[in-house]
């Protein structure tokens, strides 16, 4: 299947303006024939919205660019990222899956950056979960930006079996060191290089390029295969528009050659984890 | 502290042309003095924009800094900006004829506000957006005048240190005059940076970079051999400054107030 990362800059907290950037990449993408088409985090609304972040969130079921979204993925698979509300009012910082016509999943940011530069914990709610689901492209994981650099949630699409790990991000550069993008675009390589070896996974990376109050966002895009290989990656700290072609067959491939999943002891983990907790309890 | 000079180049003219393009201009204008901050951004802005979209004020106080005039305009003819020269003296002097001083850095204060003024009087009649060209350095120790030459809408040279700047200036390709210039406030004739703050900018930055960016404490920066004195003044310098960096206390009475819990992005919108 090919793969569509558009490394956009949506207009911050103008929800009509960006589905319609949306809807001009998903035409171009279905040009190209792609079959899935990943945007970066907060890509209906921008990132750094504050308090508009209440303004522009929606019940998934009941706004009306959702169901145009969810209508346009009878055609193409979309992965994007809004703020979604809750039945109890709740906001959260989520990315969709949708796929032929079906919400296939939604995932709620769990780890939510507070600190130096960002605040999300003060106007979003955390997420709980981090699952797995069926897609097209098999068993297939969601993370959003600053997930990604935990070990653990990444591990836990591991254990929940996914070939396939789509992080969507809003990643500012900082450090201007080196001269390949901004040096902050090193541990998102990184992680991306480690996780998708180490889990036999595909790891694709879409973040967005542009800048908001001053930030800037470090772009760098990128897949990597299920043996860690970097098959493509988008300009730094600029829009881009990427295709990969992505074989799920890969996965298979690497799990029989390197087999870190199957002989992975999720039983031991959660033991070990019960001891852990229990021992900060007493 | 380092930087790769031509991966910034391309960062900061994005950032001119996006942030002045959000907000629907196509013009950007900065006050050109012939030091070396200002001829940086008129550079980038010059990249960034086109230079026919960029304007350069040249605002001398009478003829008490020729060269840098001089400089200025010979920088704006080559980059290709469009430039004017304006006198402030006639404006200074009336105001300092009404309410004599002899106050150097009363009167220095009052002509970078005129100057301000004159920017956002051009900033609306040539539907162009002032470039900020106040570095990461003078901000951090508050060396500049509030409302005056820290004036701006939007600063891309902000989070540069002076050095920082200067290696920009050599990447640039900008005259030799301008880059080895004396830095200079221009408040007053004879009048240098360095000599008023006590610091080489070499040094300066260094220890503003471990405070700030390292987040080193002030035994950790005096262990490597700075003395501990002028570290203790820098840090004073930092804190005594806070107020030229932020909008200034709203007192709270209401349940929403604006800076305490009415908080929107500057690029609402955009």
């Amino acid at each position: 299947m090919i793969i569509a990362l558009a490394q956009i800059s949506p207009v911050l907290g103008d929800v009509d303006k960006n589905v319609r950037l949306h809807l001009e990449i998903i035409d171009k993408a279905r040009k190209e024939k792609a079959g899935l088409v990943v945007f970066p985090e907060l890509s209906l609304t921008g990132y750094n919205l504050r308090d508009l972040a209440a303004e522009v969130a929606f019940l998934p079921k009941k706004d009306k660019h959702f169901r145009e979204l969810l209508s346009i993925s009878r055609a193409v698979d979309l992965v994007f990222g809004f703020v979604e509300e809750d039945q109890g009012g709740l906001i959260y910082n989520t990315a969709a899956y949708l796929s032929r016509g079906r919400p296939l999943h939604l995932h709620r940011k769990v780890y939510l950056p507070t600190f130096g530069m960002f605040d999300e914990a003060r106007f979003f709610a955390p997420g709980k979960d981090v699952l797995t689901f069926d897609s097209p492209l098999g068993r297939t994981g969601l993370m959003i930006c600053r997930e990604f650099l935990h070990l653990s949630a990444g591990y836990l699409l591991q254990a929940g079996g996914a070939g396939m790990v789509i992080v969507i991000s809003a990643a500012p550069g900082r450090g201007a060191s080196q001269g390949r993008g901004f040096d902050t675009s090193r541990m998102w390589e990184l992680m991306g290089e480690a996780l998708s070896f180490f889990s036999s996974a595909f790891v694709i990376y879409c973040n967005r390029a542009g800048f908001e109050d001053g930030m800037a966002f470090a772009g760098g895009s990128f897949v990597f295969s299920p043996t860690g290989r970097l098959l493509a990656r988008a300009a730094y700290a600029e829009k881009d528009f990427l295709l990969v072609e992505v074989d799920p067959e890969q996965v298979r491939r690497a799990r029989r050659r390197w087999p870190w999943v199957r002989d992975d002891k999720p039983e031991v983990i959660l033991q070990a984890l019960q001891k852990i907790l229990g021992g900060h309890e007493d | 502290m380092k930087i790769d000079c031509a991966f910034l180049v391309r960062v900061l003219s994005g950032f001119i042309r996006q942030e002045l393009g959000k907000a629907g201009f196509q013009k950007g204008l900065l006050g050109l003095s012939g030091g070396l901050d200002s001829s940086v951004c008129a550079a980038l802005a010059a990249k960034a924009l086109g230079p026919k979209n960029v304007l350069g004020l040249i605002l001398p106080y009478g003829d008490s800094f020729p060269q840098d005039v001089k400089d200025a305009t010979s920088l704006a003819r080559r980059l290709g900006i469009r430039s004017r020269l304006l006198d402030i003296a006639p404006m200074v002097d009336s105001y300092f004829r009404m309410i004599p001083s002899q106050d150097r850095t009363l009167r220095g204060n009052k002509m970078a506000r005129e100057r301000m003024s004159i920017l956002y009087d051009f900033s609306a009649r040539e539907k162009a957006l002032i470039l900020g060209t106040s570095n990461k350095t003078e901000l951090l120790i508050g060396y500049g005048t509030l409302h005056g030459d820290m004036a701006c809408a939007v600063n891309p040279l902000g989070d540069l240190f002076k050095t920082q700047v200067r290696r920009l200036a050599e990447h640039l390709r900008l005259p030799e005059n301008i880059r080895k210039k004396k830095p200079t406030a221009g408040l007053w004739p004879g009048q240098t940076d360095e000599g008023e703050i006590g610091l080489s900018y070499e040094e300066l930055d260094e220890i503003l970079y471990r405070l700030v960016d390292l987040r080193q404490t002030k035994a950790e920066v005096a262990a490597q051999g700075f003395e501990r004195k002028k570290v203790e003044r820098i840090i004073g310098l930092i804190k005594n400054s806070e107020f030229k960096r932020q909008m200034p206390p709203i007192a709270k009475i209401s349940s929403r107030t604006i800076g305490h819990d009415f908080l929107y992005p500057y690029d609402w919108g955009k």
